[in-house]
């Protein structure tokens, strides 16, 4: 709980996402036909829409195209994300960047761009007030795209310098996070940070934006959402507007699960830091296309890990009781930023996902301990599941919980769209209704069916990379010690966790150098 | 194109001036004073089923006074966690668990906030649980000493960012004597030295943790008469202080003042240029002057920014900060930069910008769109209980009255381009600069 002032440190952030380097939005291969009466003389079945008109004097913009970092040709890691950055943070064909920024600075506008693996969702707020102008400039850096070489230029190093900068370099749990997806995903599409390797973002041209653009930025691929203080008038005209794209056609890529090698796998980061910062996980075949299982999932990870949350099980044992760090959460979807935010960024939404528990920073003398602890209150989790009581408890929570995440109109919407794409009604009604139907024994089913450390992938960041990894591989007890003295339950239990067996095999803790890492 | 921009121009200047005449919190709000000196804010919103409960202390790290003492307000923000009288440790989460609230607290140089968003039939449960914690608070030895490890951990968290060690330095740096020369955070030697200070802790909490330095705001789906009703209930007994800590006061800076820090891995250098500021003000100009300069000059949409990043490209990203305090603090333009070449350019384009607005005017034009930004900013956050609640906890940390936020935004439409020259002029001078840079160590990390 605590925020300190890391202003600058958010600010680095910031600007990579005013760079339109981490938002992403997305689409929907499963068009519904909008709420709002629409001119029978625009082919409307054309575009996919996402309308939720309501009373409020802003109006929220989230305009998603069905493409993102899969699309990416090989070799040209990065390319979807910075076509992205290029329509948001780059001019038009009558605009310079500049200008655009001059245009928006007195009404407190802006328009970003979230692209992720399958989706590039470009958003934006602006007063009713302001909504023609604001429109107009919208529409043209979408559908008019300048293209120049000087901004060009610059996101690219925006791009370059935010993997090599921001991730290697100043945010070791980001680091560990995005980490384990590049090794979870090695020789699949989902392989490569959505920003790209280093070394093909270098490598990228003008050329290829363009041709990404021409390819992508198709009507087959859009979906627009609108909600707030407009009317049918304003959104006729935008769907109007947007038939200039290609229609295209919507296509959605067929994704090769990973194929992971059974037995533990650790990757040990090596970088100059003071602490050790832990991430571990492997892939679920369950999203929220998969109504209860995926209900079922998502109140395991609740109870045993809720984000930023004291409630999580895993913080009340590692924090709480023994005070080894900052927090302990787990996830059954893509949570970038989280060190940052206390509710997830909508329209990150993708077919494949991980399972994954994330162990903030540590003493380094402590990471062997609080590794085990982990893998010990994980293995408990598999074996033992919930009981009846933990299991209402959490049910209630989330329940109502799910009115927290889409409390703003704009937040409503971004999860409208990604209800769109995994073909679920509205996301708060499905929560509820597959929460309601669940039973203890779903839950229980669904950790057996799901979770196991058979395939967990692990990656720690830390100075001393070869001492961590001789400490696993030898099987070193965890020794840990305490400022006061602990109650038995905990010292107890602590004799079990000082030598709970590590599973992985010597040849499978690989050390690698930060600045191989996004390479 | 030409069409286009005239269209704009227009409807600019129409949105400036009604923008002028309106206030800019739009709810209706009542403010309530309890005989122990407790404020109450109640906010009924639009906004369904959910309620947003703020507790606002008046304290935060200016308020650690004491030697070797950093850090205290923020750790016991953590201490409020671990249990009271009657509800022993593990219930504030069950009732949240229950409530399916989102549950946090944050601190600051002046302030605590401590805020709860969750169903509105738990608001009764949650705020019997939070008066008896802030009435009642207990912790044992072993409590704290293992909240101490957690304390730490946050700051091993914070510590890979070159961002966060400079924000330390700058602080020791520009201070001497108030105690803004600490961050929040605090000192890493004295956050070790946490697990052996449980009496002190004690002592901090008896001090600052009284009604007469705290506020209640709750928004959202309420009934405001029912509400102070359920207020005076449970936090009618919290029994009044009479402790007023003695800020140990700065002196004008007497010379210009710089550190270099060299990081021990690779990142991109970093400077910052730092004068000191006025403390906010809701009837003083001088803060609201430099308030709108921090946007004009550093922003975004800045020619600095303009030159900077977008045309020359020699900076990731450029920017100012000048939060407000209830004492003077500090008005700090930085930048990160591709290339360690370019740092002493980088610095004196920082300085020449400084130094240009206390000699012109800005236009007309960029101060009334600079005012129509800030409200449309303001107005645009607002969108839930949760934000609305955060908004006015900022002002009410500051004054204890939700009026403030008009009264700032009033006097923000009073400034002229005459007033941001001659409060520039005042207050960037070299005596009271301080400058730092960071670079990777030479020799150091690739």
């Amino acid at each position: 709980m605590k925020n300190s002032k890391l202003k600058m440190q958010n600010e680095l952030w910031r600007a990579a996402l005013a760079a339109g380097l981490i938002v992403s939005f997305a689409l929907s291969a499963f068009a519904q036909k909008s709420k709002l009466p629409l001119d029978k003389k625009i082919p409307v079945e054309k575009i996919a829409t996402v309308f939720e008109p309501g009373k409020s004097p802003v109006v929220s913009f989230r305009i998603q195209f069905l493409t993102g970092s899969v699309d990416d040709p090989a070799g040209k890691e990065g390319l979807a994300a910075l076509t992205a950055a290029m329509l948001s943070q780059g001019g038009t064909k009558s605009l310079s960047y500049d200008q655009i920024t001059e245009e928006f600075y007195p009404m407190a506008a802006g328009f970003g761009a979230q692209t992720d693996k399958e989706m590039t969702t470009f958003s934006g707020q602006t007063h009713v007030d302001n909504l023609a102008k604001y429109y107009a400039i919208v529409r043209q850096m979408l559908l008019d795209p300048g293209f120049r070489e000087d901004d060009f230029k610059r996101v690219k190093e925006d791009a370059i310098n935010f993997l090599k900068v921001n991730l290697r370099e100043s945010n070791d749990e980001e680091l560990g996070k995005e980490r384990l997806y590049n090794i979870i995903y090695a020789g699949t599409a989902y392989e490569n940070h959505t920003i790209g390797r280093v070394s093909s973002l270098e490598k990228l041209t003008l050329s290829d934006v363009k041709d990404f653009y021409a390819q992508n930025y198709t009507q087959g691929n859009l979906v627009i959402g609108l909600a707030g203080g407009f009317d049918a008038k304003f959104s006729n005209q935008m769907l109007a507007d947007f038939q200039k794209l290609p229609r295209g056609g919507q296509k959605m890529r067929k994704l090769a699960a990973p194929n992971l090698a059974d037995g533990m796998k650790i990757d040990i980061v090596k970088r100059e830091t003071r602490a050790t910062a832990v991430s571990m996980g492997f892939p679920i075949d369950v999203n929220r296309s998969n109504g209860k299982d995926f209900a079922a999932l998502a109140l395991v990870a609740s109870y045993f890990g809720q984000h930023r949350s004291s409630n999580s099980y895993l913080y009340q044992r590692i924090r709480e009781k023994r005070g080894l760090n900052y927090g302990d959460y787990a996830y059954i979807e893509y949570f970038p930023r989280g060190m940052f935010q206390f509710e997830p960024d909508p329209n990150l939404a993708r077919r494949m996902q991980i399972f994954q528990i994330w162990i903030r920073p540590v003493e380094p003398q402590n990471a062997n301990f609080a590794f085990r602890a982990a893998l010990y209150e994980f293995d408990k989790l598999v074996k033992n599941g919930l009981d009846q009581k933990t299991f209402e408890e959490t049910r209630n929570f989330l329940s109502k919980y799910v009115n927290i995440l889409t409390q703003t109109k704009d937040a409503e919407l971004g999860y409208a769209l990604d209800s769109k794409f995994y073909g679920i009604g509205n996301y708060n009604q499905f929560m509820k209704e597959n929460l309601a139907k669940l039973t203890l024994a779903d839950v229980n089913r669904a950790i057996k069916t799901y979770l196991s450390s058979n395939k967990m992938r692990v990656v720690m960041i830390t100075k001393d990379a070869d001492g961590l990894r001789d400490e696993i591989v030898n099987n070193k007890p965890a020794k840990i010690a305490y400022a006061a003295p602990k109650p038995k339950e905990i010292t107890d239990e602590d004799k079990i966790i000082e030598t709970f067996p590590i599973p992985v095999k010597a040849g499978d803790v690989t050390i690698t150098p930060v600045d191989r890492v996004f390479e | 194109m030409k069409k286009l921009f005239l269209l704009l121009l227009f409807a600019l200047a129409a949105v400036a001036v009604p923008a002028q005449t309106r206030k800019v919190f739009p709810y209706q709000y009542q403010v309530t004073d309890l005989p122990n000196g407790l404020r109450i804010v109640t906010v009924p919103t639009d906004y369904p089923n959910l309620v947003s409960f703020y507790v606002v202390i008046g304290a935060g790290s200016r308020n650690e006074i004491e030697e070797k003492k950093s850090g205290y307000a923020h750790f016991f923000e953590h201490l409020m966690f671990r249990g009271s009288e009657n509800y022993p440790p593990g219930s504030f989460d069950a009732i949240m668990k229950k409530a399916g609230a989102s549950s946090n607290a944050s601190t600051w140089d002046d302030k605590t906030i401590y805020h709860e968003t969750f169903a509105k039939e738990d608001l009764d449960a949650v705020m019997r649980l939070e008066a008896d914690r802030f009435k009642h608070l207990k912790f044992s030895e072993e409590q704290f000493k293992t909240e101490a490890g957690a304390v730490l951990g946050e700051y091993n968290k914070n510590s890979a960012s070159p961002f966060f060690k400079m924000y330390e330095v700058m602080r020791e740096t520009a201070f001497r004597n108030h105690t803004y020369s600490h961050t929040t955070m605090g000192y890493l030697e004295d956050i070790k030295d946490y697990p052996n200070q449980y009496e002190y802790a004690w002592k901090f909490f008896n001090r600052f943790y009284r009604p007469e330095n705290a506020t209640v705001i709750v928004v959202g789906d309420i009934k405001g008469p029912a509400v102070v009703a359920m207020v005076k209930k449970y936090f009618g007994d919290w029994k009044r202080g009479d402790y007023k800590a003695e800020i140990p006061a700065e002196k004008p800076q007497d010379g210009p003042r710089s550190k270099h820090m060299d990081w021990p891995s690779a990142t991109l250098p970093i400077v910052q240029v730092a004068f000191r500021a006025p403390a906010f003000s809701e009837t003083e100009k001088d803060k609201a002057a430099l308030d709108l300069l921090r946007i004009i000059a550093f922003g975004d949409n800045s020619d600095l920014y303009q030159k900077l990043v977008l045309q020359e490209q020699k900076a990731v990203f450029i920017g100012a900060d000048a939060d407000d305090h209830i004492d003077p603090e500090l008005f700090t333009a930085y930048a990160q930069i591709k290339d360690v070449k370019d740092m002493d350019y980088i610095k004196t384009e920082l300085l020449k910008t400084f130094e240009r607005y206390t000699k012109e005017l800005v236009p007309r034009k960029k101060l009334d769109d600079t005012r129509s930004r800030l409200r449309y900013g303001f107005i645009q956050a607002m969108n839930s209980n949760e934000s609305i609640a955060g908004a006015l906890a900022q002002y009410i940390a500051l004054r204890r009255s939700p009026d403030t936020v008009d009264k700032t935004f009033a006097l923000y439409d009073s400034i002229t381009p005459e007033d941001i020259r001659r409060f520039a002029a005042k207050y960037f001078t070299e005596n009271s600069r301080t400058i730092l840079t960071l670079a990777t160590k030479q020799g150091g990390a690739k």
